[in-house]
């Protein structure tokens, strides 16, 4: 065995030298992947990383603006029809070609493997048709404006080689037509990619990408601080003065979409929160301003409303009310509440960034205005499962527009809830409003996007500003640290697609 | 190892619910219905539990919810790097604790034992993630010679045959053997100023054995049998403290997993872990029943 390990340690150092000579990008990433599976878990980490390997039909670009890619041109006929012309001569990284059928493929195989997360992403698609090798014909149960939207999360697949496949060897045997080829993973460790020579969007400026997963945040700042790793997500935000200091690194802040709001119980008989007036009392006496400075370190938002600017449904003529206790004191005396009352408030304490210490920052805030709130926190396994059985009356929760429109947001968690139809699956104060069902579900389906955003606006500005159903805190920030020596533009989707990054 | 797991069933399924983790927010409440089918989760508690036993009879500790692989297979694919770490800090710090403990115990009052019973004092006093973090400020951020994180090339299941295996395991090896050297050292320190007390030494000496011989040879033998016993059970604790090391390291063993897993409430794969940690225990119990008998010949009869 000692002259087998002498062979091959000198081998194992040509390898590393010939890495090192050629032009390699290091990632040090907060979360890894739990399987090289596209159709698995639709989360933005595992999204992330499977968008180096696998490429879908359209692509969002830095700010979710659909661009083309496995399809070149698409257009609409009819409102419920979507004709889409795909690109030729494109390979997959195991040499077949990328055809119609495997497009039909990725999508049938979402719809019919029921361990799919991606499902939602395709519900409104009635049928996917080849028409020829290079044409797909898409036809939707509703018109469905958000239809392009919903193809950048859908990988694809070949046909090919995974159809006889089991689901356990696609999800460890990635093969895609993206600019990344996949070499190797060690679980819970790095991922390994190489330059695709055949991409066709053109060549590749890293030879090699390798990913690693620090997810504890100082060993991840650590990494970069060494220079082990060429760029970081996700910065703490107590290091990003460190990271600052060091002369070769950048920090870059980009506002991310998810948002962070309280969510109150508006059905419960008992619940203070039936009266409006509570519910504006409680976003005046909520010092946001503080809870940003303090707790956010300056890297967070104030929300003024359900989306930020970038997503479709954004509203500039909404402004947050600014925080005056003495105004929200005046409307709990008016709702009969002269005296405040007590409150426990449940909040996750592993899901968003310094959850825990939001919801205790917002109750020393209300306890100004006479609130007694008692913070109950929790891990996310537990928060979740609460909030969807309706057993808190009060809590803190986020919502990210992943697809940068804000009729996600507007179905699940504004919309009144409504399993059958698929409505409000996370509107568990049950606010309800026919007006606003109404303006939700035409938008849903209006193709003329002018009049869609009109109507997506009026429903927030009855729900938000007339109604107050939820308190928006504010929206995440995604930091990023990288070394001065690449060139890097953080995404709105917070994805790190290494084909952007030179 | 019925009731362990019987309890870790019931603790996970209280817990709630990993198919709200699984699926995307915006999952229809058909989907969460259809995926909780396909995982077996919609069954009553003692049925889950019993289909489990059924399979895990065959050898079959069910699939990992998030992995989608075979939950055994993810443990034990994990295991090695995990046990590799552990037993290479046991052994650093057998060797220079039981080293370190003879000469304080030999020399109580020189200036360099009272040096390393501070450190031991420290060692056991200090918490393994500031350890870890003051390691790593100053080997990886400041000097530059170690690798912050990270397993290095893997040959033969371990990564302490490469030289980039080796640079990747020095700080975490250190960081994890930190307590465990301190509290060796009081250990074999304690016992050995037992041991040296005892009639048999006296003997020893005054039949006028070189100090050296008495020491290495009589003494040490003696000082073995306690410390044989805590070094199996703190073994097991090692590769439970792990949890710790990896996380400051990146370390891909499976301390990091079972975090993970707990907080995503992958069952199949927390139970699977508790099995192989079982069964390193039952292990670990023979292997120091096996050693007595070498060290202490009284055993044998």
């Amino acid at each position: 065995m000692i002259t087998r390990l002498i062979k091959i340690v000198p081998l194992l150092l040509l390898c590393m030298g010939s890495i090192g000579m050629a032009k390699s990008l290091k990632v040090g990433l907060a979360s890894g992947v739990s399987t090289m599976d596209p159709h698995a878990f639709d989360e933005t980490a595992t999204n992330s990383i499977l968008s180096n390997i696998f490429d879908p039909l359209v692509r969002f670009d830095a700010n979710i603006t659909i661009h083309p890619d496995l399809a070149t041109s698409w257009s609409n006929p009819h409102p419920k029809v979507w004709i889409l012309k795909l690109r030729k001569g494109v390979v997959f990284h195991n040499g077949s070609a990328f055809t119609a059928d495997d497009v039909v493929y990725s999508f049938q195989r979402i719809k019919n493997w029921e361990k799919s997360g991606f499902k939602a992403r395709v519900a409104m698609i009635e049928s996917v048709q080849k028409v020829d090798d290079y044409t797909v014909k898409f036809i939707t149960k509703k018109p469905f404006p958000t239809f392009l939207r919903k193809l950048t999360f859908v990988n694809i697949l070949d046909k090919e080689t995974t159809s006889s496949k089991s689901d356990a060897w696609i999800g460890l045997h990635p093969i895609g037509t993206g600019a990344y080829k996949f070499v190797f993973w060690r679980k819970g460790n790095l991922i390994r990619l190489k330059a695709n020579p055949n991409y066709h969007l053109g060549k590749t400026f890293f030879d090699s990408v390798i990913f690693r997963v620090l997810s504890n945040n100082a060993t991840r700042t650590a990494a970069i601080l060494s220079g082990e790793v060429d760029l970081i997500n996700r910065v703490s935000v107590v290091d990003v003065k460190r990271i600052q200091k060091n002369p070769q690194l950048h920090t870059f802040v980009k506002d991310g979409l998810r948002l962070i709001y309280l969510q109150m119980d508006q059905f419960r008989k008992t619940s203070p929160f039936l009266d409006v007036r509570v519910r504006k009392a409680l976003y005046y006496g909520i010092d946001e301003d503080a809870i940003v400075k303090y707790i956010m370190k300056g890297f967070a938002t104030p929300a003024s409303e359900f989306h930020p600017s970038v997503v479709v449904g954004y509203d500039a003529s909404i402004k947050r009310v600014s925080y005056d206790p003495k105004k929200a004191k005046q409307l709990l005396a008016e709702a009969g509440y002269p005296h405040g009352f007590s409150i426990t408030l449940d909040a996750p304490n592993n899901r968003y960034i310094n959850d825990a210490q939001i919801a205790q920052a917002i109750a020393s805030s209300l306890a100004k205005i006479g609130i007694s709130v008692h913070v109950n926190t929790m891990p996310k396994a537990s928060f979740f499962p609460k909030t969807a059985r309706q057993e808190t009356s009060f809590f803190l929760i986020g919502w990210e527009s992943s697809d940068g429109d804000g009729s996600s947001m507007l179905d699940s968690v504004i919309h009144s809830k409504d399993d059958k139809r698929g409505y409000g699956r996370y509107n568990n104060g049950k606010y309800a409003n026919a007006e606003v069902d109404k303006l939700i579900e035409a938008s849903d389906a209006n193709m003329n996007p002018e009049k869609r955003l009109k109507e997506m606006q009026k429903a927030q500005y009855i729900a938000l500003v007339q109604d107050q159903n939820i308190i928006p805190l504010h929206f995440q920030v995604d930091i990023y640290a990288c070394s001065k020596k690449i060139h890097f533009t953080p995404r709105a989707d917070g994805r790190i697609w290494v084909y952007d990054i030179k | 190892m019925f009731v362990s797991s019987f309890i870790v069933f019931f603790i996970m399924f209280k817990a709630g619910d990993p198919v709200e983790l699984l699926l995307p927010p915006d999952a229809t409440q058909q989907e969460v219905q259809a995926m909780r089918h396909s995982l077996g989760l919609d069954q009553s508690l003692l049925k889950q539990y019993e289909a489990f036993i059924e399979h895990a009879l065959q050898g079959d500790f069910g699939t990992s919810f998030v992995y989608g692989e075979p939950a055994l297979d993810v443990v034990l694919e994990r295991f090695p790097a995990t046990l590799e770490l552990a037993s290479l800090a046991m052994a650093f710090s057998l060797i220079f604790g039981v080293f370190l403990g003879v000469v304080v115990s030999i020399k109580p009052t020189s200036w360099y034992s009272k040096a390393i019973m501070l450190f031991s004092l420290g060692g056991i006093s200090i918490p393994v993630f500031l350890t870890g973090m003051l390691l790593v400020f100053l080997f990886s951020v400041t000097l530059g010679w170690l690798p912050s994180s990270g397993r290095g090339e893997v040959y033969l299941f371990t990564s302490a045959f490469t030289l980039d295996g080796i640079k990747h395991l020095i700080m975490p090896v250190l960081t994890l053997a930190f307590f465990e050297l301190a509290l060796i050292i009081r250990l074999s320190r304690s016992s050995m100023r037992e041991v040296m007390m005892q009639d048999y030494i006296k003997l020893a000496f005054a039949k006028g054995l070189p100090k050296r011989v008495i020491i290495y040879k009589h003494a040490l033998k003696n000082t073995l049998i306690p410390l044989i016993t805590v070094v199996g059970i703190e073994f097991g604790q090692l590769v439970a403290f792990t949890i710790v090391t990896e996380t400051i390291f990146a370390w891909p063993g499976t301390g990091k997993l079972i975090i993970d897993s707990i907080q995503n409430l992958d069952r199949p794969i927390v139970v699977a872990y508790l099995l192989v940690v079982s069964c390193m225990f039952v292990v670990i119990n023979f292997i120091v029943d096996l050693l007595y008998t070498f060290v202490d010949p009284r055993v044998r009869v």
